[in-house]
């Protein structure tokens, strides 16, 4: 019966060989030990115990000063490991704030691997170095912004204007100190957006102007117009020391977006709400069709070139992004991630998105066509046809813009087609005002040529056709694309509602007549080699005959 | 006077000197255990020693007997109520909360991932342990009487350990412990499927209402999480405290280890050549051990072929128990216990899949909820409980596969148990069941055919055929253990390893979508 006493000290002896190592290793082995180990302050070796900084309001405990030693509270560490190293100065103080409310992470890890977040079972992993300033997307929503083309313009306004021979702005320029006397340099700009500028900052320039006798404020100041004024006013009302997401923004700003998503307080319903995508979790995500490694940030990018690919059953066209665009893009669907935060740390620009419906483009009506309409309707309004998708009609050919009246055009943003994809975008919460409706009808006048529209003298409903004709004709002629009862298809729907109660008879005669230059709707009134034309009162019967379809329909509202 | 008081303070001081010596004669009365005699009477004297006999009979220390399964499951307890104390100072069980302090246990209580870890292998080794320490019991015909009572004792026990693995497996609050706890929690459900195909659930709803007894809630929540917790730390391990010490009492009551009648002559002389010998005659009967009813161990029979405890016994238990300790430690240190994201009621694990001792449940559950959550289970415990009753014979007891059939009915068992059980998810996997070929069928047609129901239909035939066969309830009741641990066996590997998202069929995870 010895082997059950070898059995005993064999086993033992193995537990306690096992306890010594476990016990070695938990003291001596682990990462931050040796970091701070070999980190010194200016009094000499620092004590090696667990750091961290805890925010019990954001609800964060960031262990990261535990390797990330020089950014731990009241250290002041010296060494040469990178990992020890200071935290580069930024607006929020880390002490305050903690790391993962910015740079995500796993803030109760104390492994790398772990608290990097790159690991299987961890939502947030940290955003790489090139999108950190999506972080901002945490608590801060950027308001007003406008599309990139003009963003550009009022950027190179700013350094044309040479303001950066005085001012700061995102750690540029301020190299000029226009009084010796005081010394001061202009102010720091890099923050205007979010603690605001004088409004009056031209006329106190001015003023400033005649009282100088030194001659630097006459020779670094000069009269400026007022176009660039408006845009000098509104580039200041964007910085917030996040430039890259607000050419981000910009550039979603720019493509379409918000005519199918919706951020925050306003966009189209035809696709997801955005409001929080950028919250993913990147381990839930199908990564079958992205090259590359497996991140949220790859395979935002893969969306945007191949949306089908990527989401099964996606509605998402092909936009033909280039690959810049695709990067700020990500950059910005990365940023929205708006967590619910304590009222007390709301900053303000999210307090108006939230509670007031600030606008988060610029209300101008390029913005507003280039965010909400053009996805659909083409940058140049000439519509879209996307694969596997009826086209989208063209709004800025020359029959349309001489036909359709500034009202018929505000009528049809304001209350859209029922049921089609075009949406009332006045008639809506938070919905587009009349003045900025007129803007983007003033924009498609201005893209389509400035044409304006030929005066209709006659009354909004003439036409007294034969309406049976009428339908005789349209079955022949336009049923194949507009659909037998005119329900739409390759061609636009005509038994809509909202179409036939903006449009007047001599709108929808013209329009037959006339046909849209650009599109495959031909004039009627012109033969063509596979039909003759029609006569004016074979059109009027079509008419007639469309006016009977909308009666068949229920008005809506009356 | 002055002398009196000299002396009395005198007398305490020697009081004083000679009380570390007092105190280890107060301990050890019978004199320090260094003869068998003085062994004796300290294992005797002992509350927690005396349940042991003072003498074991050498046929019970040979490996082969139990192969220590009783005491690694014993083990594997001891390490899971140290390491589970010491995590109790740092767990605090309310939702969110429960998940950081297991992300402070992982990464910043001192050596807390490791004894995390060991609670959670030492956990699973016990439920292995327990189910393989029953299989030994049964295969070795060892519940027959007069060991009836305390093969029930023992499939208490099982339970209690089930319902202990399963209470601490919510604790975490990760996705993993929400999941399966819901899935669990609709298997306690599953009744519903009856009542449902009858139409009485709004008047008799038996498994929504054992569903939220469990939960306390209509949801796994914060309800849930304080029950299980309770459950957990102190109800649980008190039952299974108490069992336990029902158990290994009743072992010495029931006359030890269960051996073969000729364990005397198998085992020969050997116990003359082990030191330390019996040399002494003993110095007094045991008087109260003689009047206890039954047969007690070494009294009247002679000291031939047995050892005595201390050292023999305890050298072996204590082996086992440090063997147990090596292989909870090492796999602490070789493996991390899960920890996915917090637990989120939104978002659904897909698969979501029960403890892996339930998987086999489960996958009959993907077929049929009762068949899987009460028929079968119920069927198996009544047969368990009901097989010292039912096996009423002498033959091979005490030896691994003793009593009629042997060897060859426990291989023709083993051939048929995963023959049947792996032919009948095949056929379900591949041609799928009745659900896929007609659409429209009632659920109770399903619930009463299904692979579950087939597959025990199956195991019963064959049983039956076996009891005919060699005219003994015995050789059924191999057949049936053994083709029902197969089942087990196969329907848990394939319900752990080969059940992906929507519970289809996948041969390996790589091949789930999406990765």
């Amino acid at each position: 019966m010895k082997k059950n006493k070898y059995l005993l000290l064999i086993s033992s002896l193995g537990v306690f060989a096992l306890l010594v190592y476990a016990a070695v290793s938990e003291n001596f082995f682990k990462e931050w030990h040796s970091i701070q180990a070999g980190a010194k302050t200016s009094e000499g070796p620092l004590d090696v115990r667990l750091r961290q900084i805890i925010n019990p309001s954001l609800g964060t405990t960031d262990r990261c000063v535990t390797c990330h030693i020089g950014m731990a509270p009241g250290e002041t560490v010296v060494s040469d490991l990178k990992v020890a190293a200071p935290h580069p100065p930024v607006v929020h103080s880390p002490t305050e704030m903690g790391c993962t409310t910015c740079h995500s992470g796993q803030g109760l890890a104390t492994e790398k691997l772990d608290a990097h977040g790159d690991v299987e079972f961890w939502p947030e992993p940290m955003l790489s170095a090139k999108y950190a300033y999506a972080s901002c997307g945490t608590c801060h929503v950027p308001l007003e912004v406008p599309n990139s083309a003009r963003l550009e313009l009022a950027r190179k306004t700013f350094e044309r204007l040479d303001c950066y021979a005085c001012h700061r702005l995102d750690g540029r320029g301020g190299t000029l100190r226009p009084s010796p006397s005081t010394g001061m340099e202009g102010p720091d700009l890099s923050h205007t957006g979010i603690k605001g500028f004088d409004a009056n900052w031209y006329p106190a320039h001015l003023a400033k102007k005649e009282a100088d006798t030194s001659g630097l404020w006459a020779n670094s100041f000069g009269e400026v117009n007022d176009a660039d004024r408006a845009l000098l006013d509104q580039f200041l009302g964007l910085q917030m020391g996040a430039p890259l997401l607000i050419r981000a923004k910009a550039e979603y700003n720019s493509v379409g977006c918000t005519g199918c998503h919706v951020t925050g307080n306003f966009g189209g319903e035809t696709g997801v709400d955005l409001s929080r995508v950028g919250e993913k979790d990147p381990n839930r995500l199908d990564y079958s069709a992205v090259e590359g490694e497996h991140t949220y940030q790859n395979w935002i990018a893969q969306h945007f070139r191949l949306p089908l690919s990527t989401v099964q059953g996606s509605q998402m066209p092909d936009l033909a992004l280039s690959e810049p665009q695709i990067d700020l893009l990500t950059m910005y669907v990365l940023s929205l991630r708006r967590r619910s935060v304590p009222d007390i740390w709301l900053p303000k620009d999210r307090v108006r998105a939230m509670r007031f419906g600030a606008r988060e483009f610029a209300s101008d009506g390029e913005t507003i066509f280039k965010a909400v309409c053009s996805s659909c309707h083409g940058a140049d309004g000439k519509g879209v046809r996307y694969p596997g998708l009826p086209p989208y009609p063209s709004i800025t050919n020359t029959e349309f813009l001489e036909l359709a009246s500034d009202d018929f055009i505000a009528a049809t943003i304001k209350g859209g087609r029922p049921g089609r994809p075009m949406l009332a975008w006045g008639d809506r919460q938070n919905g587009f005002t009349a003045e900025e409706i007129s803007a983007v009808v003033a924009y498609i006048r201005a893209i389509g040529g400035g044409i304006v529209p030929i005066p209709d003298t006659r009354p909004a409903r003439w036409a007294a056709g034969d309406a049976k004709a009428g339908n005789r004709l349209f079955l022949a002629n336009c049923a194949g694309c507009h659909g037998s009862m005119g329900e739409g298809g390759e061609g636009p729907a005509l038994n809509n509602p909202g179409l036939l109660n903006a449009a007047t008879d001599t709108f929808l005669f013209e329009t037959i007549a006339r046909g849209r230059s650009g599109t495959v709707m031909k004039g009627f009134r012109i033969p063509s080699p596979t039909r003759r034309a029609l006569t004016d009162r074979e059109i009027e019967s079509v008419v007639t005959y469309l006016r009977s379809l909308g009666a068949k329909q229920k008005r809506p509202g009356g | 006077m002055e002398k009196a008081e000299s002396s009395a303070l005198k007398e305490i001081w020697g009081n004083l000197v000679a009380s570390p010596r007092r105190i280890y004669e107060a301990a050890f009365r019978s004199g320090a255990p260094k003869t068998d005699r003085t062994r004796s009477s300290f294992v005797f004297g002992n509350v927690f020693l005396h349940l042991h006999s003072v003498r074991t009979h050498i046929w019970s220390l040979k490996w082969s007997t139990t192969m220590g399964l009783g005491i690694i499951s014993t083990a594997a307890f001891l390490i899971t109520l140290v390491t589970g104390i010491l995590l109790m100072f740092y767990y605090k069980p309310y939702p969110d909360v429960a998940y950081q302090s297991m992300k402070d246990i992982h990464f910043v209580v001192p050596t807390g991932r490791f004894i995390r870890n060991i609670h959670r292998w030492a956990a699973n080794v016990m439920v292995v342990a327990v189910i393989l320490h029953m299989a030994r019991t049964f295969f070795t015909a060892s519940y027959r009487k007069p060991r009836e009572f305390n093969w029930l004792i023992g499939w208490g026990l099982l339970v209690t350990t089930l319902a202990l693995s399963f209470t601490g497996y919510l604790l975490p609050w990760d996705q993993l412990a929400y999941w399966a706890i819901t899935i669990g929690a609709n298997i306690a459900q599953s009744p519903r499927e009856i009542t449902d195909a009858l139409g009485i659930t709004q008047y008799f709803d038996i498994g929504g209402l054992q569903r939220t007894i469990l939960l306390g809630s209509d949801e796994v929540g914060a309800e849930a999480l304080i029950r299980f917790y309770l459950l957990h730390v102190m109800i649980l391990p008190l039952i299974l405290v108490m069992l336990m010490a029902v158990h290994f009492w009743r072992i010495r009551k029931d006359g030890g280890i269960a051996r073969p009648d000729d364990a005397d002559e198998i085992v020969g002389n050997e116990a003359k050549s082990s030191y330390p010998v019996f040399t002494e005659q003993p110095e007094k009967t045991y008087h109260l051990a003689a009047i206890v009813k039954g047969r007690t161990p070494a009294v009247g029979s002679g000291p031939e072929n047995t050892l005595p405890s201390m050292p023999h016994l305890f050298y072996a238990e204590l082996g086992v128990l440090m063997l147990t300790t090596l292989i909870c430690l090492a796999l602490a240190l070789i493996s991390d216990a899960p920890l996915k994201e917090i637990a989120n009621p939104l978002v659904p694990e897909n698969p979501a899949k029960a403890p892996w001792y339930f998987l086999g449940l489960q996958e009959i559950v993907s077929f049929s909820a009762f068949t899987g959550g009460i028929g079968i289970p119920a069927l198996v415990w009544i047969g368990l409980g009901l097989i010292p009753f039912l096996d009423r014979e002498k033959e091979g007891t005490g030896r691994w596969l003793g009593g009629p059939g042997g060897r060859n009915l426990f291989l023709w068992s083993l051939l048929i148990g995963f023959g049947a059980s792996v032919g009948i998810e095949a056929f379900a996997i591949y041609f799928g069941w009745l659900r896929e070929w007609f659409p429209d069928i009632p659920q109770l047609a399903i619930t009463v055919i299904n692979p579950g129901t087939v597959l025990t239909a199956i195991y019963a035939a064959y049983s039956i055929y076996v009891v005919r066969k060699y005219g003994s309830t015995r050789a059924g009741a191999v057949a049936l253990f053994t083709c029902f641990l197969c089942g087990f066996i196969v329907l848990t590997v394939v319900g752990t390893y080969f059940r992906g998202p929507n519970w289809e069929f996948y041969w390996t995870p790589s091949d789930w979508p999406g990765h």
